[in-house]
This record gives structure tokens, C-alpha cells and sequence, in this order.
């Protein structure tokens, strides 16, 4: 074991590294850590995000903070291996950090026990456990925006009604094969055995940029309808087998995984009047995005290259973003400083009706429902953006609250 | 007081043949033992949960690798898989009620059984066909793995461990999880470096010069072979195990990917193929190196000395790291090992300037 | 019945655009003996290439021209700065250091370029060719016939005299040196025209998919087409394409529904381990007599 040594010296050097790069930091400011996969599996989203949840916090701190604290993220890059998510989380958490996001499932999940233990909050916006949104089960995790099983029901109540109800519908669901690709699929079933239609799951291997047999299949099966699951690289041409194969664009419903890139992707046109699920509202028409592209872009503050500003992912990291600051603002209202994870739970929990200026639907989080109603909408690609063609809203919310407690049973059993 | 080599004189080939012969290297390892049992009392919980912890483990994962690749000469690009098993059937096994220990070697048994499996094909082939047949072979266990809910754990797709007790101390602490893992780690660093002086150990190494050579001097290139997998595939399962239990506490399918059997085979051959210094430094290299290029490269862009993109940001450690493993095989390919052998014989006859050992 | 046969033809299809991936591999294998596990990171590089070019407004076809010269290019940098220096290394020393290679490429692809999915149109597009029932991707189609004419340009390029070289290259280093010929030159062109192949691979997948870093997964289908073609044959690239692609449509179009769930990967993983383990020198590979 002549071996530490060198381990030692780059322990020491590390260790030299932190202590500088806190002392750099303001010591009174809050701090997130925004722990993502920009190298990985979720290159395709991580970076236009984590633009936007950047360009939000600097929007907070020019308009002077939260009563004149600042918000400090801190970005690290964990390439969707746990190993390196465990580091980075316990390297913040020394560093003061009170609120995680690590947009990758599998470190999410590596990391569930740890937040918990430690009482600091994580947020995991459309990614994740879905059963998180138990808080009694959960207390520290917030999934905040529709799980992918009210993401389902959305779109399934969608069809129900306005293209005529589900009734005697076939409804193909083409995903990806992995537990992602799949979760939908109970709470599908539970639907199709309610309102009588007709289910069948088409899964592709990953990572999806071949799908020609599935779509064949597909094709055979006649559906009136088709749910595409699948992230990245598989979703664009997802959307081409399917529009190939004699599907109209206007029965092609998406998950939320669906954005402008995609639709360049595809071809603009051709894509036009494919639907999808969004949590929150395309574009830069909404009065915090307003306020971004005025103080944050026009001032060169920007995290990255502007013409991202108001992409589907970018406003969702916005939104995740001001749900976070909303909280830490009522935490630190009814609590007082310094802002701890414990607090930051708290002023979650009181959340109510808070939409972002417009931004996304209204969300109420509760001490029991940290999923915040699992509202959203469906919008409709129209040949240059998102065109929504609902109200926001919720759906059939009973079936996916099964789903959510078996889930939180099985945790508390151990799984 | 400095010629570490002064009064060492072997008399006897007992004192000759030990695993240290020079009192200085003996010293030298029972201080890193001793500094490696008092780790949690001095350093904090992020260098201990984040860094030495899981840098033990992979190392004993690593050394159980080598035996197969280094010293069998046996090439293993599934070995993730191999440790998959391990931790899924231990993690399975105390849920059915089995006592941790019981389990932790029924996990090696079973990834041991499943291993020699992937040790058929290195019956029939060896070099490259034996990559991509192990190769396929990691992707066949994952996709038995994922689709299989009764393995995975159901919808979410993850298992959490349960808390146990080794030899009656409840492991629930991060310190008693060192602890587990280091004493796993000495053993099989001790298994390691002593097999080499058994039979059996010679008879991997003649498998591995030449198999033929070694059938024709009595050497079943069959059984051998066979037993090379068994040994190294139930080292592996405990490993997957220990780490399930000891650092992940949950254990999903990404945990045991393909990109961790590349990473298991650069962890050997960074390292220095057949060496056990060379396990542990490769472990180290490959395990924490992009850990600390990410923290380097965001407190440099941090402090303003580079101004890039935050995707370049993200995306330099990769391009160093890609480029260090490029750099260690055109220009040392010996590895790690080689360069700590190098340095150590350099300071062995210190301040001269030949070279004995 | 139509079922059966439109599996079989987008299989058959998507099986060729597979074999483009593995052309790559089996020129570097045959002439040095090299197993180019950066093969789909070279696929992935040539499509940023050709993403790069076109984005700075030129037509289409310009960049992929000037995506081949470059690529041509990296391919033999690629050898004179890396493998040649590895010759006479052991099997797994070159096969990490192509691996080491994969990570680098995939940094600084997407790092410099820019990691969110890229468009790269070819103006295909989507309606399908209708036969009878039988629906033919179009872009597969192209696809499938520029690769048919690449590996068709393969075999015929060995009939010149430089690949009359490689192929005595091939055959035996030393005895091509005794006679003259340029050992180190024929593996450098052989990396250069894999380089090539790559661009076309990578524009091909790359319009289907966008372009981004999962390019780099087509090594896996690749790696199957490869060791059940036999690792050093151009024609088993063409065959093993075929049936691999065919394998891999119409199983899953058949057994997807009663598993629950995708079987491609299993197939193609199964057929890797049982062409290793029936004739671990595939269908037209050359058997290797191993001497003492």
C-alpha cells in the first residue's frame, strides 16, 4: 500500500483549491448548486437550462437580491456518473449550498438518501423520481412541475377533449426503452382501462437514432394517436418515422422533450402541428423574460449566446429557478436569515398560486403534494414556435396519485 | 541515514523472499496502512465519503481486474457487468434475509459462476475477439438487468440497500463504510500480491506469455483460464457488492454501464498492467482526475484567468483527460506503476547514482 | 407478408448505413492491424465538419467536399502523431489508446462546436417510396445506395496500384517493405480514407438524427457488422451489414411485442458472441495460423 501518497497530494492540492475558491465567494450569499450533465446524456437540454436558471439569478441579484442577499450558483459538471455527482454534491454542501439540482436521473437517485439525511433541499423538475411528490415520503425533494405521469394525462386528456374523446381510440405509445421511456406506461393503462381505449407500448432501443422496425410496427397497428417518450437524438426522429409512416404531425403528442432544436431538426415546416406537453410557456413575451433580455442580455450579462433566450429548455430553467428564489424569498420572510435547508423546505411548502408572472401555471406546494398540482398544457409547433392549444390545467389526477403512492410505499419499504 | 538499501543483506531466501525485502518499503506501507486506519479521525467527510472512499473500492476493482488482465493475461471489457452482478444479487440476498457477510460471498459466488461465462469465450479466442466478446456480453447483462423488474427493483429502477451488520458492527455511518471498504481493500490487495507466489499464480503468468507454451510444460490452459475468471469475477462481485453497500446505497443500472468497464480497464492499464502500486494509482487517476480537472478548470474560469464558454468549461476535462490517457500509453506505457518503480529506485540508492534492487 | 418484406428491406437498409460506419474500421484494420474503437467518434467529428462548413453559409455539397479533404486529413495525422508510435505495442495498449482517442474527440466535438443537436439537411425528404404495402424510407434508401457505392469504390480502389500496395501491405509488412513499398504511407492512407468514410457516414446518420455526440454510439452496430463480416474483409463489411441490419429489423418486429420490450441490442450483442464463438474470423475474415 505504498500508494496514498500520491492520493494525499492531490487531496492537499484539491483541498487548497476549495479553500481558495471559497474565499473568492461572498461568504452571506445563498447558494445553489447546480450540479448538471453537460458532457453526457443530457447535453441535449443542459446547456440552455442552466442558461436560463443563470441568467434568472442574475436577473434576481441586479434587481438587489432577496432583501439585498445574492444568489450565487455554483456550476459543476458531473457527466451523468454518480461517483462524480456525489463529489460535486458533498464538495457544495461544504461550500454552504442549500438547494441541489442535478438534472440527471441516475445521480438524482444515487443522491436521494443523502439529501435527506442531510436536510437540504433538491429540486428535480421533470426529471427524476415522480414519486418524489409524496413530501411526507420525501420532504427534501421537490419535483415542482409536472411529473411524466401527469404529463401523460395532460395529453391524454387533451385528446379526451377536444379530438373527439378517447373512447374506442387506439393509442400507440412509442418510447424509448429504458425506466424512462416506461413510466408513463401505468398510468396509460390505469387510463385506457377507464375511458375504454385502446393501449399498446412500442419501445426502440437506446439511444433512438434508429427506429425504422418500430415504426413499422407502428404503422400496423393503426393508431389514431401516437405518444412519443424518448429525450435527445431519438425524439427528432422519432418525429420523422412516424410523419413518414402516414401519421398526420397533429396525432404526434410528445413528452415534454421536444424543443426548437428539434424542430430545426426535423424541418421547421414539416414538423408543423406536431403537439407536446409543456410545463411552461415558450417565447419572450412573458414579463420575467422581458425583464431578462432588458437587464440581464442588453446588459451583457448573459450566461451564453443570447439567441437562446426564450427557447422552450431556457424557460424552463428560468421557471425552476423562480419557483427556488420564490421559496427562498418566503423562507426567508416568515423565517428570518440565515437561509438553511430545513427553512428552504419550509418556503416551499408555502408556495401557493405562484405562476412566474405567466410563465407557468399556477403552482400550490404543500407539505403532501410537492409536485405542485401537475398542471401544464399543450402547445402545437406551428412552423417557427410553440402555439399553446390549451388552458393550463390538470388531469386525472387521481390515477397518477396511485402511481405516486405505490411509489412512495415501495421507498419507504426499502426500494 | 538516507541509503535506504544500508545493512540490508539477505541471508537467508525466507528474509529474501518476502513481499518487502527492503525494511524501508515495509516501513513505508505499514505508515500508509496506519495513516489509511486513522483517515476519519483527520480528514473531513468530503474528502473521505467523496474521494478515499471510493477510490479503496475501485481499487480493489481494479486489482481484481488486473489479475485477469495483468497477470492472466485475459482481456475484460465487461467487467462492469461482473460487478453489476455481485451487487444486485447481494443486495438481493440480505433483502431475502441473509446475513450480510453470508451475502457479501454469495454475491462473489454468484457473479463468480456468471463470470466464468465470460470466460467460455476466452476458451476459444483471446486478443481482440475476446474484447468484443465480453463486450457483447456486458451489453446482454445490462439489457437483462433493465428489463428484467424482478432484478432492477420495479418502475424506478433502483434498489436501495438495506442497513446491515458486518461481524456485528451496524454499517450505517460513513466512517463504519470506510472501514468495510478498507478492510476489503486490504484483502484483496493481500490476495493480490501473494498470488503471484503460488502455483496457480505462475500458472496464469505462463498463460498469459503464451498459452501453448504453457500446455506443453503441464499447464491446463483450460482449467486455468476457467479458474482465472472464477477468482477474478468473485473478487469483482464483492467489490460490486461492497460498493453498493458501502458507497452508493442504492444501485441503478447506469451504476454498472459500459462506460465503467472502459473505465475499469483504463484504471489497469493507466496503471500499469499486472502491478498492484498500479491498481490503485490507476483507480486514482481515472477515478479522481476528472473530479479534479472539473473543480480546476471552474475555479480557474471562476477567478477570470480563462474566459470560455460554459459548455467549453464543461467540456475541457474531457479533452485533458481523453488527452493524459492518449499521453500515459504513447509515452509510458508501463504506466503509473513504472514511473512510481522509477522513482523509487532512484531514491532507493540515493544520493548515489546506481541503481540495485 | 408485406410486414415481413418492409422489415427486411429498411433492415437491409439500415444495415448498409451500418456498414459505412464499419468501412472505416476494417481499411485501418486490414492494413496495420489496428481496431479503431474511435471509429464512431470519427463519424461524429466528420458531421460537425460538415455542420461547421455548411453554417458558414456554404452550399451543401462544397462542405461535404471540403469535409473530406479535412477529414482525409485528420485521418492521417491521426496516424503519424498516434498509432505509429504504437507499433509493436500489445492488442490492448492500441485498443485503449483509440479509446483514449473516443474521449478526446467527443470533448472536443462538442465542446468547441457547441453540444446541443445540430440540423443537417440533405433535402431528402420524408415521403416515403410506396411499394404495395410497403413503405421504403427514402433517406434510407440514399443512404443505402451511397454506401453500397463507397464499399464498391472500396473494392475497386484495390485494384489500383495503391491498393494493390495496401494490399500487399496487408499481407505482410516486412515483405512490402523488402520490395519497396511504403509500409508507413499505405496505413496512413488507409487512415486518410477512413477519414472519408467517416464524413459519409457522419452527414448520412447525422441528417437522420441531428448531429451531436451519440453519433459516436453507431460503434456498437458497427462492431457487429464488423466481427460477423470478418475484420479484415471490404466485401464481409457489405454482407455483414446486410444481415446485421436485416437481424436486427425483423426479430424486434417479431419478438419486441411478447418481451415487453427492445431487443435490438440483444440481437446484435448475440450475434457478436456467436460469430466469436462459431468462426471468430466471420464470414470472409482471413484465418490467423498462430505460430508458437
Amino acid at each position: 500500500m505504498n500508494r496514498y501518497k500520491n492520493g494525499l497530494m492531490a487531496a492537499s492540492l484539491a483541498a487548497a483549491m476549495a479553500t481558495a475558491g471559497s474565499a473568492a465567494a461572498q461568504e452571506d450569499a445563498i447558494k445553489f448548486g447546480l450540479l448538471q450533465d453537460f458532457t453526457a446524456v443530457y447535453t441535449f437540454v443542459s446547456g440552455e437550462y442552466n442558461q436560463g436558471q443563470r441568467d434568472y439569478l442574475t436577473l434576481v441579484n441586479e434587481e438587489g437580491g432577496l432583501d439585498g442577499t445574492m444568489i450565487e450558483a455554483i456550476v459543476r459538471d458531473h457527466g451523468n456518473e454518480p461517483q462524480r455527482g456525489i463529489e460535486a454534491y458533498n464538495r457544495a454542501k461544504e461550500e454552504g449550498a442549500v438547494l441541489f439540482d442535478f438534472f440527471s436521473t441516475p445521480v438524482s437517485r444515487a443522491l436521494v438518501d443523502s439529501v435527506l439525511e442531510d436536510e437540504v433541499v433538491l429540486i428535480t423538475a421533470l426529471h427524476g423520481r415522480g414519486d418524489a411528490s409524496d413530501g411526507e415520503t420525501f420532504p427534501y425533494v421537490f419535483p415542482m412541475m409536472a411529473t411524466y405521469w401527469s404529463q401523460a394525462t395532460v395529453l391524454a386528456n387533451h385528446i379526451e377533449e377536444n379530438e373527439g374523446g378517447l373512447e374506442g381510440k387506439k393509442i400507440a405509445l412509442v418510447h424509448i426503452d429504458s425506466p424512462f421511456g416506461r413510466e408513463p406506461l401505468p398510468v396509460l393503462e390505469a387510463l385506457a382501462e377507464e375511458e375504454d381505449f385502446e393501449l399498446r407500448n412500442f419501445p426502440y432501443p437506446s439511444p433512438g437514432n434508429e427506429q425504422s422496425a418500430t415504426w413499422t410496427e407502428v404503422r400496423h397497428f393503426r393508431p389514431d394517436h401516437v405518444f412519443i417518450w424518448g429525450a435527445g437524438g431519438g425524439q427528432p426522429v422519432s418525429v420523422r418515422e412516424a410523419i413518414r409512416n402516414g401519421i398526420s404531425p397533429e396525432d404526434i403528442y410528445s413528452v415534454v422533450w421536444l424543443a426548437e432544436t428539434d424542430a430545426e431538426n426535423v424541418g421547421a415546416d414539416t414538423m408543423a402541428g406536431v403537439k407536446r406537453f409543456e410545463a411552461t410557456a415558450s417565447g419572450t413575451d412573458t414579463p420575467i423574460l422581458q425583464r431578462i433580455q432588458e437587464k440581464v442580455i442588453d446588459a451583457d450579462l448573459g450566461a451564453g449566446d443570447a439567441a437562446n433566450v426564450g427557447t422552450s429548455y431556457y424557460n424552463v430553467g428560468v421557471a425552476s429557478m423562480a419557483v427556488a428564489v420564490e421559496a427562498a424569498r418566503l423562507a426567508l420572510e416568515s423565517e428570518g436569515a440565515p437561509l438553511t435547508g430545513p427553512k428552504l423546505k419550509a418556503g416551499f411548502e408555502m408556495i401557493s398560486d405562484f405562476d412566474a408572472e405567466g410563465l407557468m401555471p399556477p403552482i400550490t406546494i404543500t407539505a403532501s403534494d410537492h409536485q405542485g398540482g401537475g398542471a401544464g398544457r399543450v402547445s402545437q409547433w406551428n412552423g417557427e414556435r410553440w402555439e399553446p392549444v390549451s388552458d393550463w390545467t390538470a388531469a386525472y389526477q387521481d390515477v397518477v396519485q396511485v402511481e405516486i403512492e405505490e411509489g412512495a410505499e415501495a421507498f419507504r419499504q426499502g426500494n | 541515514m538516507f541509503y535506504r538499501l544500508a545493512g540490508v543483506h539477505h541471508t537467508r531466501y525466507q528474509s529474501a523472499r518476502r513481499l518487502w525485502p527492503v525494511p524501508a518499503d515495509r516501513w513505508q506501507v505499514l505508515f500508509l496502512l496506519a495513516l489509511a486506519v486513522v483517515a476519519p479521525f483527520f480528514l473531513s467527510n468530503l474528502y473521505l465519503g467523496s474521494y478515499l472512499l471510493p477510490w479503496l473500492i475501485w481499487s480493489a476493482a481494479a486489482l481484481s481486474l488486473t489479475l485477469l488482465m495483468g497477470t492472466a493475461g485475459q482481456l475484460h471489457f465487461g467487467f462492469a457487468a461482473v460487478m453489476a452482478i455481485g451487487a444486485y444479487s447481494s443486495i438481493h440476498l440480505v433483502r431475502f434475509g441473509v446475513p450480510f457477510e453470508i451475502a457479501l460471498v454469495g454475491a462473489g459466488v454468484t457473479a463468480a459462476v456468471i463470470g466464468s461465462l465470460f470466460g467460455m469465450a476466452a476458451l476459444r479466442v483471446k486478443g481482440l475477439y475476446l474484447v468484443m466478446a465480453t463486450l457483447a456480453m456486458q451489453y446482454l447483462v445490462d439489457w437483462v438487468i433493465i428489463n428484467v423488474p424482478a432484478i432492477s427493483g420495479g418502475a424506478q429502477a433502483t434498489l436501495r440497500t438495506p442497513t446491515v451488520s458486518f461481524l456485528l458492527v451496524p454499517v450505517d455511518s460513513l466512517v463504519s463504510r470506510y472501514y468495510l471498504a478498507l478492510i476489503w481493500v486490504v484483502l484483496v490487495t493481500l490476495f493480490f500480491l501473494n498470488v503471484k507466489r503460488t502455483s496457480f499464480g505462475r500458472a496464469l503468468v505462463a498463460i498469459r506469455d503464451k498459452d501453448f507454451a504453457a500446455a506443453v510444460i503441464g499447464v491446463d490452459p483450460f482449467r486455468t483460464k476457467l479458474v482465472a475468471f472464477f477468482t477474478s469475477s468473485f473478487m469483482g462481485g464483492v467489490s460490486g457488492a461492497i460498493l453498493a453497500f458501502a458507497y452508493y446505497r442504492a444501485v441503478t443500472p447506469e451504476q454498472f454501464s459500459f462506460n465503467v468497464s472502459i473505465q475499469l480497464v483504463a484504471m489497469v492499464l493507466v496503471g500499469g498492467l499486472g502491478s498492484a502500486v498500479g491498481g490503485f494509482l490507476g483507480a486514482g487517476f481515472v477515478l479522481l482526475i476528472p473530479i479534479f480537472l472539473t473543480n480546476l478548470v471552474a475555479w480557474l474560469a471562476g477567478a477570470g484567468w480563462i474566459a470560455i464558454s460554459a459548455n467549453l468549461i464543461a467540456h475541457v476535462p474531457l479533452m485533458i483527460y481523453g488527452a493524459l490517457i492518449i499521453g500515459f500509453l504513447l509515452f509510458e506505457p508501463l504506466g503509473l506503476a513504472k514511473i512510481y518503480d522509477n522513482i523509487r529506485k532512484y531514491f532507493l540508492v540515493w544520493p548515489f547514482r546506481h541503481s540495485r534492487s | 407478408m408485406y410486414y415481413f418484406a418492409e422489415l427486411v428491406i429498411n433492415g437491409a437498409l439500415t444495415g448498409l448505413m451500418y456498414s459505412l460506419v464499419a468501412l472505416g474500421f476494417v481499411l485501418i484494420y486490414k492494413s496495420s492491424g489496428v481496431p479503431n474503437l474511435a471509429a464512431g467518434a470519427l463519424v461524429m467529428i466528420g458531421a460537425y465538419m460538415v455542420w461547421l462548413l455548411s453554417s458558414y453559409g456554404l452550399p451543401l455539397f462544397v462542405s461535404i467536399l471540403l469535409g473530406l479533404a479535412i477529414m482525409f486529413g485528420l485521418g492521417l495525422l491521426i496516424e503519424r502523431l498516434l498509432l505509429r508510435r504504437m507499433v509493436g505495442q500489445p492488442i490492448i495498449m492500441v485498443v485503449m489508446l483509440t479509446l483514449g482517442l473516443e474521449i478526446l474527440l467527443r470533448g472536443l466535438g462538442p465542446g468547441l462546436l457547441g453540444a446541443a443537436p445540430k440540423p443537417l439537411d440533405l433535402g431528402i425528404g420524408l415521403a416515403p417510396i410506396i411499394v404495395g404495402d410497403i413503405f421504403i424510407n427514402r433517406s434510407y434508401l440514399i443512404g443505402g445506395a451511397l454506401a453500397l457505392l463507397m464499399i464498391g469504390a472500396a473494392l475497386l480502389f484495390f485494384r489500383t496500384r495503391l491498393g494493390t500496395k495496401l494490399r500487399a501491405v496487408s499481407d505482410d509488412h516486412v515483405s512490402s517493405w523488402a520490395v519497396g513499398i511504403s509500409v508507413e504511407r499505405a496505413i496512413g492512407v488507409s487512415w486518410g480514407l477512413a477519414g472519408i468514410a467517416a464524413v459519409a457516414a457522419g452527414v448520412l446518420w447525422g441528417s437522420v438524427q441531428g448531429v451531436d455526440w451519440t453519433l459516436s454510439m453507431l460503434l456498437f452496430p458497427a462492431i457487429a457488422v464488423v466481427i460477423l463480416g470478418g475484420i479484415d474483409s471490404i466485401l464481409g463489411v457489405l454482407v455483414g451489414g446486410l444481415i446485421v441490419g436485416m437481424l436486427g429489423s425483423i426479430i424486434p418486429g417479431y419478438v419486441d411485442q411478447i418481451v415487453g420490450g427492445g431487443t435490438r441490442d440483444v440481437v446484435t450483442s448475440l450475434i457478436i458472441l456467436i460469430t466469436i464463438m462459431v468462426r471468430p474470423y466471420g464470414i470472409f475474415g482471413r484465418e490467423d495460423i498462430e505460430r508458437i
